[in-house]
């Protein structure tokens, strides 16, 4: 499927990769496909840079919306969240509840929301009206099946960056778009 | 931040939203604490098996989660 990628398509899908490294993820989220974006100098980047988005705009908002151990999430279904951190730590030693499963050995794979975001932007570039020798998947492509997953996380993202999915779409533009 | 006495539990039966952020949430959660008493029980002598068994899963997912880093396979 990679075939059908430009090169800074491709270069996305690499970013997004040490973007999940860098945040110790587990696997390759929408989120990390996101950050991936802000630093794509094509159609997705420009769309992006055009909403005020930025890399570290992306990162500060990702850190502040999408901790893994939401606390409040927690809170929501009566687990205090510092309670168990301080029983983890005295058992454990600090930093307990930080630690990640096994040390990432390079390769970190795909989550389905992510695998889904790349077959959307095969089916954004299909529904397009350019001709088929020239459907290739470009980051716009990317960024158009990331919005199509719409994925929670990627949601609360770009809200707090004050932008929306909908206003996005509309600057990709394609079949679907007004 | 939001405490257990003052967040209404309701959440986690009426909306779906924060419902399944809170499942989201506590899957983490439980993957992390996982890590420790893996660990802990692997320190302390315990078998693959043995964990397996206390998690309720097979040999083969305790192992391929938590034996890639460790060098005593």
């Amino acid at each position: 499927m990679f075939e059908r990628f430009t090169d800074e398509a491709r270069r996305v899908v690499v970013l997004a990769q040490e973007e999940a490294r860098d945040l110790q993820a587990e696997k390759i989220e929408p989120v990390h496909l996101l950050l991936a974006l802000t630093r794509d100098q094509g159609r997705g980047g420009d769309v992006l840079r055009a909403v005020g988005v930025d890399p570290d705009g992306g990162r500060a908002a990702l850190l502040r919306s999408g901790d893994p151990l939401d606390a409040d999430a927690l809170a929501a279904v009566g687990i205090d969240l510092d309670q168990v951190r301080a029983a983890a730590e005295a058992a454990f030693g600090p930093g307990a509840l930080e630690r990640r499963a096994a040390e990432r050995s390079g390769h970190i794979a795909f989550a389905d929301g992510s695998k889904r975001a790349l077959e959307e932007a095969l089916r954004y570039v299909l529904q397009l009206k350019t001709p088929r020798r020239q459907r290739a998947i470009d980051s716009g492509a990317v960024l158009a099946g990331l919005l199509a997953v719409g994925d929670p996380l990627v949601e609360r993202v770009l809200r707090r960056l004050g932008c929306d999915a909908e206003s996005l779409r509309e600057r990709l533009g394609g079949a679907s778009a007004a | 931040m939001a405490s257990p006495t003052d967040v209404t539990t309701a959440a986690a039966a009426d909306d779906p939203d924060t419902g399944l952020r809170a499942i989201r949430a506590l899957r983490e959660l439980a993957d992390r604490l996982e890590v420790l008493q893996v660990t802990a029980a692997r320190d302390r002598g315990w078998s693959w098996q043995q964990i397996a068994d206390a998690l309720g899963v097979s040999k083969q997912a305790v192992h391929k989660k938590h034996a890639t880093s460790r060098r005593d396979r």
